[in-house]
């Protein structure tokens, strides 16, 4: 059950910070960022499932690694006027992935079509980048019609790295999301020990709740009725993610008319922009 | 008209009217059938889940965390019946998660789902084992899952204390999400309540079933 996660690749990710290298040097950072060349990131035993699509090669600043949940069979929520979750969702991301495009970034998608990598497939896309954003699209069959949450994993266990790795001389250490469970002290972390494969965002929980409150922010704004902070939770697609990842989630197939949900797909993928560039300044279409 | 031909008339008649008269009953008991109030995973839990009852069992308050909004949970106290042998005091408090909701607003879990079995093992990991009900039918969503999560977890951790941490099983076998979101291939830590916090609001009380007494503060059920 456990992989192992190339670990020394989330201590060299922490040391990357693309924004606060040069402009130049950035940019050459992300054109190095290619699939072929950043296995670090990924697990030896997952499979290494290549981008979809990877569009506007010319930008800087992180990819934006857009996933539509589900599809295929797994339809994901059903309302009862034939909504699928799969269906919405693709679309979600198409609009999003248009308008940040739109803006000059380099967007990947999990999937463009009715198909359903694994989970593991779906992280694996994502982690062959050095330096990426992991945005996950779900369509609730619960809650108030018209809002929108956001999520980043929390994970309910402590760090078991020190445990599991063999012991190394020198250590760093583990400082828990602000957020984080009171059983998730601050754990010694050896060096260049692996991560496990289902612990991959584990070392990211702060980044990514700090990129799920910025777009809750915004969405609350836009959406009325959304909460104004997000919420941590263990979701599944985002846990084997070496970057910032989060989850947004629309309410709800519940409604009548699809059409009321796909109107929210441009101010959600223009709220997605804007916090992007909130959350990464030298990727902001200033900076460009 | 020849006497063959009267017979064989008669005969038919008879039977066009044995005919009506059974398809009639069949449509009847199809009625039936299709009007039953217990599905078959009821009738399942009924013939193997019948309420639990041990020779230890002391009359006592339990706190059972049901729903107070759409991702909120609140404890209810309970006036029920646990044993003192904790995997069995696991049982009965699932139990009453499952069947007595104070309002079916207030459910977190399919009324059809049954715990199969719970276990404890010796470093006090508590294995729940649900049928396929709780997967095929918790509402589908981050936040309807982790509704349904968190209330197992803090029923569990709130009348339990033997328990450290709970891992959950679907007929017998680890699934990757309850519902296509919340993740359930790891393992969900337990607090031991300390104090019991005080009530931030009155108006928090929540209907209880009968026995129940009191609803205390509401908890966010997405952070513990």
């Amino acid at each position: 059950m456990i992989g192992m996660a190339a670990a020394s690749a989330a201590v060299a990710r922490g040391t990357r910070a693309p924004e606060e290298l040069p402009y130049a040097q950035a940019a050459q950072q992300q054109q190095t960022a290619q699939p072929p060349a950043a296995p670090p990131a990924q697990a030896p035993t997952q499979p290494a499932a290549p981008p979809v699509a990877t569009e506007a090669p010319a930008h800087i600043g992180p990819v934006i690694v857009l996933n539509p949940a589900h599809g295929a069979t797994d339809t994901g929520a059903r309302g009862e006027n034939g909504i699928f979750e799969k269906d919405l969702v693709l679309e979600f991301a198409m609009a999003t992935r248009a308008e940040l495009q739109r803006q000059g970034y380099r967007v990947v998608m999990t999937r463009t079509d009715d198909s359903n990598p694994s989970y593991d497939d779906r992280a694996a896309i994502a982690d062959a980048f050095r330096d990426f954003i992991f945005i996950s699209f779900h369509i609730s069959s619960t809650g108030t019609p018209g809002t929108a949450r956001t999520y980043y994993y929390q994970f309910w266990n402590p760090f078991t790295i020190a445990q599991t790795a063999p012991a190394a001389a020198q250590t760093v250490p583990y400082a828990a999301g602000k957020n984080a469970p009171a059983t998730a002290k601050a754990v010694a972390t050896p060096l260049h020990a692996l991560i496990p494969w289902e612990e991959a965002q584990r070392p990211e929980t702060e980044a990514s709740h700090r990129l799920a409150d910025i777009l809750q922010a915004d969405l609350a704004q836009h959406f009325p009725g959304s909460p104004a902070v997000s919420s941590g939770a263990e979701v599944r697609d985002l846990r084997s993610v070496t970057g910032p990842a989060i989850d947004v989630e629309v309410s709800s197939v519940a409604v009548t008319d699809p059409n009321s949900l796909r109107v929210m797909a441009a101010p959600l993928a223009a709220a997605i922009a804007r916090s992007i560039a909130a959350f990464h300044p030298a990727s902001a279409a200033g900076d460009k | 008209m020849p006497r063959n031909l009267k017979i064989a008339l008669a005969i038919l008649i008879v039977a066009v009217l044995a005919g009506l008269i059974s398809l009639r009953g069949l449509h009847r008991k199809i009625a039936r059938l299709s009007e039953s109030p217990t599905t078959e995973e009821q009738a399942r839990r009924d013939l193997l889940a019948p309420p639990i009852s041990t020779a230890s069992d002391v009359a006592t308050t339990a706190k059972i965390f049901w729903a107070a909004g759409p991702d909120r949970l609140a404890p209810v106290d309970v006036q029920m019946a646990l044993s003192a042998d904790p995997t069995q005091r696991a049982k009965q408090v699932l139990h009453a998660l499952i069947t007595d909701p104070p309002t079916e607003a207030q459910r977190t879990l399919p009324a059809d789902a049954t715990l199969l079995s719970f276990y404890i093992l010796p470093d006090g990991t508590g294995i729940a084992d649900f049928s396929d009900a709780l997967e095929t039918e918790t509402p589908s969503g981050i936040s309807s899952e982790e509704l349904a999560v968190n209330s197992i977890a803090r029923t569990l951790e709130n009348n339990v204390p033997a328990l450290r941490r709970l891992k959950i099983l679907i007929h017998g076998e680890e699934v990757d999400t309850l519902a296509g979101h919340v993740d359930l291939t790891g393992f969900f830590d337990l607090n031991p309540p300390g104090p019991p916090p005080a009530p931030l609001n009155s108006a928090a009380s929540a209907v209880a079933p009968a026995g129940a007494t009191t609803a205390a503060a509401a908890v966010q059920s997405a952070h513990h």
